[in-house]
């Protein structure tokens, strides 16, 4: 039986066939920038200054407050500057800056042993000292998603090897490469909450990666792979939770409402590192695709400048058109090419001028596409006319909130209108409205 | 008052134009929708009503400074079916044709709004000739607006003007606007012609003004 | 160099209302080649006039009224077949001309355009014609003679007191005397499955229409294979019922939407004084639709669903 939520659509065009086959090779940069806002929270405190010299897993900078997370230098050198400079956020961000003196010298690492055998109590503090946040996109600190609050139970931990965006071929070829990684990321945090049942969902047009997630997984308790049918947004968390256990999440609720904790498969392979080898996240497999001579899957470390391996790849053969972060159904546009890529950073793919081209919104037809596209059941037609009006609380009857920019209807939208684009103004403006609210 | 110091041409032309009871108040859309399937019917509508709104202006503006103010809407009504019934048994007597093909409507013009709307908003706060002038500029303008409408009906719907044949003999008319729903659609589209030949000379004055 | 900033969804589907607008029109095709065989050079030139007649109607109005001309997207072209399918094939070329300006500048323009129409332009168009020449709208020819144009004035299917009187298999062939698309329910079909694999419309309306006018017609007591076979309803249901513009969107709100499409039309053809009548089955149902629009939307995701709740 093959796995799957309501709605939803099934992209033409995957733009996965150029770099799903090739093996995940490492490079090294000479240079990375460490951005102290990678993860959901207050942004982590520098504890180095211009001039130190660091070892790779030291630690840069400290985590503030309950969501934060330490970051960890990737490469050893010296650190160049700390500074703030605009980034993808609306504000500015702090940047460690450091050079690599490719003397590939370590901090002593603190292994727990095997997944099996480590004390639980000590896994959840490990995956936050190793820095882990989610890999698939979201970079929720993953340490906060397995604390429980009083009264919280987890029954199954689910881990997302989805990857239903386009373009992204890294969780696959992670699948395909280091299995057992993954397998051990999922024991480890099976073992930290008590968790009986653990499923690896993967959709269908993997069957390679199902076959060697099946054999990693075999003889490990309570560890499962279900095969889902390839939709997207089959790895958005809801969709993959209903998928998974045919239940959904409460509007406004957490997944751990209903007793469910997802994580990214990268997210798994992070915390096996942490655990077994005491190694902080410091390196992540990006896809590096689209308009680039030689797309490829790289381990590349945190921080890279987006220029320097996009130039490592033979550079553009035609001009480029635009840039994003993640694949072609949410991913984000970049500013400029000196944007270091982060923890969550999946995928860096790059358009041509063609595809970059906008297209001319034109009227609605009520063709109802949007409508049986939106997994989450919204009106986006009736959205949209609310958004382009400004009218913010009607949008919120209408439960624009709810929405989480999937990009589905946009789409399917055969007047090409800009549907989940307006209704991310919509929501930000209704968020500032609330915040607003609360200091009034 | 402001009504006292306009001219009575002024009055006259408010009622035929500037708020013309039917394109720009749409009040009485009843009888306008109903009755106008020929321009004559029109005419007769329209003069009916005419008559109704200069008498019954004329007896509310005498009487303004008499009516208690929490009974004037009855007291309106009476003066108004006093006219209405004068029409209506006119009518019967030396228009019976008229008289057959308007129908219930011309009881009905007691609850016209234009009527009662005239009587409230202007014959009750104005001396007498100013109303007179107000009710025959405001039936003027009902009038002219109901023969247009009918004249529309009766060519497309009948192929005739006023009884007489307009189109050629091969001409097949096109019943739908002789039906209730042709009514509606004519008054629609002429709202909307009207609306936008408005619109237009406002904008021009405004460019005008502008340069001056 | 310069990248551009966008949100996403950077790609979009390849369908364009250009696109949807033309597989409709290809779905039409079997229809025409249909009619035009069945009724000959009649049936070319009503559709003709029809179509023509539409797009030079968009495009003058378009251009006359100083807004941008979208008659490139193909949809006045849709509703000029459309309209010129379900008249009769006899119908002077003047009512067919008047027809189509009539669907394309009040129903549609005056409106707002293309999305913004709140009736089908092509069944509103035909209404209009029932009601202003209704002799001209109720002649059919009776397709056995020798040559069309010694037209005479036959009742369909639908109006002689015995409907059966056509073979099934006559009713399906679309030898049989009716408006030009809608006798030949063969071409419909073709047009149908080519609507769903390309994905222009989906089954749900008019599977359920013809499922709920069957069903309809058994339980009013009438033969319900003749009654889905004879008349347009195969056509409204496949061509009109489906009309993007007025049509219901969500799922919940079309299944109620087909069936009242199905059940009206029934009704009509059992007690009203029409002989036919998923015109107006289609209308009322098309007013109808706003309100299926706001009372039956889609269930949304995590909803009455009480937060906090734990697994059993």
């Amino acid at each position: 039986m093959k796995f799957t939520f309501k709605r939803g659509v099934h992209l033409s065009y995957a733009g996965k066939e150029a770099t799903s086959a090739l093996p995940v090779r490492e490079y090294v940069t000479d240079y990375v920038k460490l951005p102290m806002s990678m993860h959901i929270g207050a942004p982590s405190e520098p504890c180095v200054k211009k001039g130190d010299l660091v070892k790779i897993g030291q630690v840069v900078a400290n985590p503030v407050g309950p969501l934060g997370i330490p970051v960890h230098a990737s490469v050893s050198g010296e650190v160049t500057a700390v500074e703030k400079i605009p980034y993808l956020m609306k504000d500015p961000v702090t940047v460690v800056s450091i050079k690599n003196d490719f003397r590939e010298e370590w901090v002593e690492l603190n292994p727990l042993g095997s997944v099996e055998s480590v004390d639980p109590s000590l896994i959840v503090p490990a995956i936050r000292d190793a820095g882990v946040c989610g890999m698939g996109g979201a970079s929720f600190p993953t340490h906060v998603k397995l604390s429980l609050k009083p009264g919280q139970k987890c029954n199954v931990i689910i881990v997302n090897g989805a990857e239903c965006e386009t373009h992204l071929t890294a969780d696959h070829r992670l699948m395909l490469e280091f299995p057992q990684r993954i397998v051990d990321g999922l024991r480890a945090a099976m073992r930290a909450l008590n968790v009986e049942n653990g499923i690896i969902a993967i959709e269908d047009n993997k069957p390679d990666a199902i076959e060697a997630m099946k054999r990693a997984a075999a003889g490990r308790d309570g560890v499962h792979v279900y095969e889902l049918k390839t939709k997207y947004p089959q790895g958005g968390e809801k969709q993959l939770i209903e998928a998974v256990t045919q239940k959904q999440v409460p509007s406004g609720g957490l997944p751990i409402d209903i007793g469910v904790i997802v994580l990214n498969v990268a997210t798994c392979a992070a915390i096996a590192d942490a655990i077994i080898d005491g190694m902080p996240l410091i390196k992540r497999i990006t896809t590096i695709t689209g308009c680039v001579r030689h797309p490829a899957n790289l381990l590349l470390p945190i921080g890279t400048i987006v220029e320097d391996v996009i130039g490592y790849l033979g550079g553009f053969p035609e001009e480029p058109g635009k840039i994003t972060f993640g694949g072609a159904m949410t991913g984000l546009c970049i500013p400029n090419m000196q944007i270091p890529m982060m923890k969550s950073t999946n995928g860096i793919v790059v358009y041509n001028e063609r595809e970059a081209m906008s297209m001319e919104e034109g009227p609605c037809i009520r063709c109802a596409k949007c409508v049986h596209a939106c997994p989450i059941g919204l009106n986006p037609y009736r959205i949209k006319v609310e958004a382009d009006a400004d009218r913010l609380d009607a949008a919120m009857k209408l439960n624009v909130m709810d929405c989480m920019l999937c990009g589905c209807c946009s789409y399917v939208c055969p007047s090409r209108r800009w549907l989940s684009a307006s209704f991310k103004i919509v929501k930000e403006k209704l968020i500032r409205q609330a915040k607003g609210g609360q200091k009034a | 008052m402001m009504e006292e110091r306009k001219s009575l041409g002024s009055i006259f032309l408010n009622g035929v134009i500037t708020e013309n009871p039917t394109f720009r108040l749409v009040l009485g859309a009843c009888p306008t929708l109903a009755v106008t399937t020929s321009a004559v019917n029109g005419i007769g509508m329209g003069a009916a009503a005419t008559f109704v709104l200069i008498g019954s202006n004329v007896v509310v503006s005498l009487l303004r400074k008499f009516i208690p103010n929490n009974v004037r809407i009855p007291a309106f009504i009476v003066i108004i079916c006093t006219f209405v019934t004068m029409v209506q048994l006119f009518m019967q007597a030396y228009l019976p044709s008229l008289y057959e093909s308007l129908g219930i409507f011309i009881p009905l013009i007691v609850v016209n709004c234009i009527i009662l709307a005239r009587a409230e908003a202007f014959a009750s706060k104005n001396p007498v000739l100013a109303s007179a002038v107000d009710g025959l500029g405001m039936g003027v303008g009902f009038t002219l607006a109901l023969t247009l409408i009918g004249m529309i009906r009766e060519l497309i719907g009948s192929g005739t003007l006023f009884g007489f044949k307009i189109m050629g003999a091969g001409y097949e008319p096109m019943l739908l606007f002789v039906l209730a729903s042709g009514g509606f659609l004519t008054f629609g589209i002429l709202l909307g012609v009207i609306n936008a030949i408005t619109n237009y000379l406002k904008r021009d004055k405004h460019s005008e003004g502008g340069r001056a | 160099m310069s990248i551009r900033l966008s949100s996403a969804p950077h790609i979009r589907t390849a369908a364009s209302t250009k696109s949807l607008m033309l597989n409709v029109v290809i779905a039409l095709m079997p229809c025409v080649a249909a009619g035009v065989y069945l009724f000959e050079m009649n049936a070319l030139a009503v559709l003709c006039v029809s179509t023509g007649t539409a797009v030079l109607a968009e495009y003058l109005w378009q251009r006359l009224m100083k807004i941008q001309v979208r008659v490139g997207d193909c949809s006045a072209l849709v509703t000029g077949i459309i309209l010129g399918l379900i008249l009769p094939p006899t119908l002077p070329w003047w009512a067919a001309m008047v027809a189509s300006a009539f669907a394309i500048i009040i129903v549609k323009q005056l409106f707002g355009g293309i999305g913004d129409n709140f009736l089908n332009p092509a069944l509103t168009a035909r209404a209009v014609l029932l009601a202003s020449w209704p002799a001209h709208m109720t002649t059919y020819v009776d397709i056995s003679r020798e040559h069309i144009a010694d037209a005479v004035a036959m009742a369909t299917p639908l109006s002689s007191e015995n409907a059966v009187e056509y073979t099934y298999l006559q009713l399906f062939q679309g030898v049989v005397p009716g408006s030009i698309g809608e006798t030949c329910k063969a071409a419909i079909l073709v047009g149908l499955i080519y609507l769903i694999i390309t994905k222009t419309i989906s089954w749900r309306i008019p599977v359920i229409t013809m499922l709920s006018a069957f069903v309809s017609a058994f339980v009013l007591g009438m033969d319900p294979i003749a009654a889905v076979l004879s008349g347009g309803i195969l056509f409204g249901a496949v061509y009109m019922a489906t009309d993007y513009t007025t049509s219901p969107m969500s799922a919940s709100a079309q299944y109620a939407y087909a069936i009242g499409i199905g059940f009206l039309t029934m009704i009509i053809r059992r007690f009203g004084a029409y002989p036919e009548g998923v015109t107006y089955a289609i209308l009322l149902m098309n007013i109808l639709t706003p309100l299926l629009d706001k009372y039956m939307p889609n269930k949304i995701y995590g909803h009455g669903i009480k937060k906090g709740a734990k697994e059993a």
